[in-house]
């Protein structure tokens, strides 16, 4: 899973050098899919269409393609010695030709052995696969449920605290954190729902994850706020007349492993400006040796934006660090008043992951 | 579908086919007891201390050692596959480090013996009086 390597790392503060042990680990998907069939939304001109990553636009159309979930990732953790570590994570995305960016870029600060502090750039923690949503090795389907994991933001930088107790037969786990995201040409909002360059701004964000585990079962809980302010070509968007909207968002994520079936779910609530935006994600697997076929069930409801995704698929762990994944899926458009996404669809995808 | 049934019967045998005991082990000078659960807490990152309060360090077997299966189903109650999901999730979000691993019995026997705060576990046959054995499974 990782390499380590002896390197010299030159501390920038100290005159002499000092020898850090660098962790070297990564991911890395190749999937290709294409649509069996699809409406699209023939009022916005858009084809027959299957959005399967809202935030990076992945899209797969007639043709086979292979760039909406293939990623590569490759993370560089320095340990500094006495608790303090320095990580990088260079991801790459097909749905942004590959082109890789520090996704995330911390030190952690081990306090004592309950809490860390982490600064620096990571992954908002909102749903139960956001944080480790481009390590597709890491849970059972090729992607986390499009219809669930649909916000235009999923990284921020600011500050993070991390906990570990142990509660008797419980380990309670968790974070709080706080921060901001400046997203200077937001992809979703200025390439898929619009035409213009648009600026994303989630500013004072504070949220909260508690996980309770035990054997078998594991539960989480989820809570953010954040203040939105957006421009679309540089003019401040208004909302009743304001240039900002707080926005609260609540999870809560029961999944369960026993004796070889998997029953995993979440159900979360964005409440902006008023609105309610809903999604809850169902999925139930079965482990027969290294093949583990599934199904799951994923839901968008709000004031006209209502869609859905049903799939079939199975995971083979064909190897020890790589998971062959075959899935299909069914998406339902049900939105109105011009609040459509892309339409019906379905599409196949196939490929591996892998991580090192 | 005739090489799905091959291919699921070969797994089957594979798995049985390897029943050596697991010993965990621990340096002479720890007094500590652990149980099942314990030690999965501790290979699983959820702990990091012995019931007494004292330091843990967790040291595993790399996947090559036919132990490391072993320990993984049967202390672990995880295929080898499942742990390393479980770590990958761990790695790539910054909220945990898996245990460090070493290639063979000899190695994981050499580096319990030398240090006071480790566990770690190797073939039941291989073990000899440089550690101390906690438990069997």
């Amino acid at each position: 899973m990782k390499k380590v390597l002896l390197v010299t790392a030159i501390a920038a503060l100290c005159s002499h050098s000092v020898q850090a042990e660098v962790n070297i680990s990564g991911f890395a998907s190749v999937m290709g899919g294409k649509l069996t069939s699809g409406t699209g939304v023939p009022e916005f001109g858009l084809g027959p269409t299957f959005l399967a990553n809202y935030p990076t636009v992945g899209v797969y159309e007639d043709e086979w393609t292979f760039k909406p979930d293939s990623k590569f990732g490759l993370q560089m953790t320095a340990d500094l010695t006495e608790g303090l570590t320095a990580t990088v994570q260079l991801v790459g995305r097909g749905a942004d030709d590959f082109e890789a960016g520090f996704e995330w870029a911390y030190v952690s600060y081990e306090l004592n052995e309950h809490w860390t502090i982490q600064a620096g750039k990571k992954r908002l923690p909102l749903y139960y696969y956001s944080d480790f949503f481009d390590v597709s090795y890491a849970y059972l389907w090729v992607r986390p449920a499009a219809d669930n994991y649909t916000w235009q933001i999923f990284n921020y930088t600011g500050v993070n605290a991390q906990f570990n107790y142990q509660l008797g037969d419980w380990a309670m786990s968790g974070n709080i954190y706080t921060g901001r995201e400046d997203d200077g040409e937001n992809k979703l909002l200025s390439e898929f729902f619009g035409s213009q360059p648009v600026r994303e701004i989630w500013k004072d964000i504070i949220g909260g994850v508690l996980s309770f585990n035990r054997d078998w079962l594991d539960l989480r809980f989820t809570y953010m706020t954040y203040q939105n302010e957006r421009y679309s070509a540089g003019v401040p968007v208004l909302w009743n007349g304001k240039n900002t909207r707080r926005g609260n968002f609540a999870g809560f994520s029961a999944n369960v492993d026993y004796n070889n079936w998997l029953l995993l779910s979440e159900v979360n609530r964005l409440t902006l400006d008023g609105g309610d935006f809903d999604t809850y994600l169902i999925s139930a697997g079965y482990r027969i040796e290294q093949w583990t076929p599934y199904i799951s069930y994923a839901d968008f409801d709000s004031e006209g934006e209502v869609h859905s995704t049903a799939s079939l698929g199975v995971r083979w762990d064909f190897h020890s660090s790589a998971a062959f994944k075959f899935q299909f899926d069914d998406v339902t458009d049900d939105g109105y008043d011009g609040l459509q996404v892309a339409g019906d669809s379905r599409a196949i995808t196939l490929g591996i992951d892998l991580v090192f | 579908m005739n090489w799905l049934k091959v291919m699921t019967l070969t797994t089957a045998m594979t798995v049985t086919s390897a029943m050596a005991e697991v010993a965990v082990i621990v340096h002479p000078s720890n007094a500590a007891t652990v149980d099942q659960a314990e030690i999965t807490r501790l290979f699983t990152g959820r702990g990091t201390t012995f019931s007494s309060g004292s330091k843990a360090t967790p040291l595993n077997l790399a996947e090559s050692a036919a132990a490391r299966g072993e320990f993984d189903s049967k202390v672990l109650s995880k295929s080898s596959s499942q742990m390393k999901a479980y770590w990958s999730k761990l790695v790539f979000t910054g909220k945990g480090t898996p245990p460090k691993e070493l290639t063979s019995d000899a190695d994981m026997k050499a580096a319990v013996a030398a240090d006071a705060t480790a566990i770690g576990y190797i073939d039941a046959a291989a073990v000899d009086g440089t550690v101390k054995v906690l438990a069997k499974f």
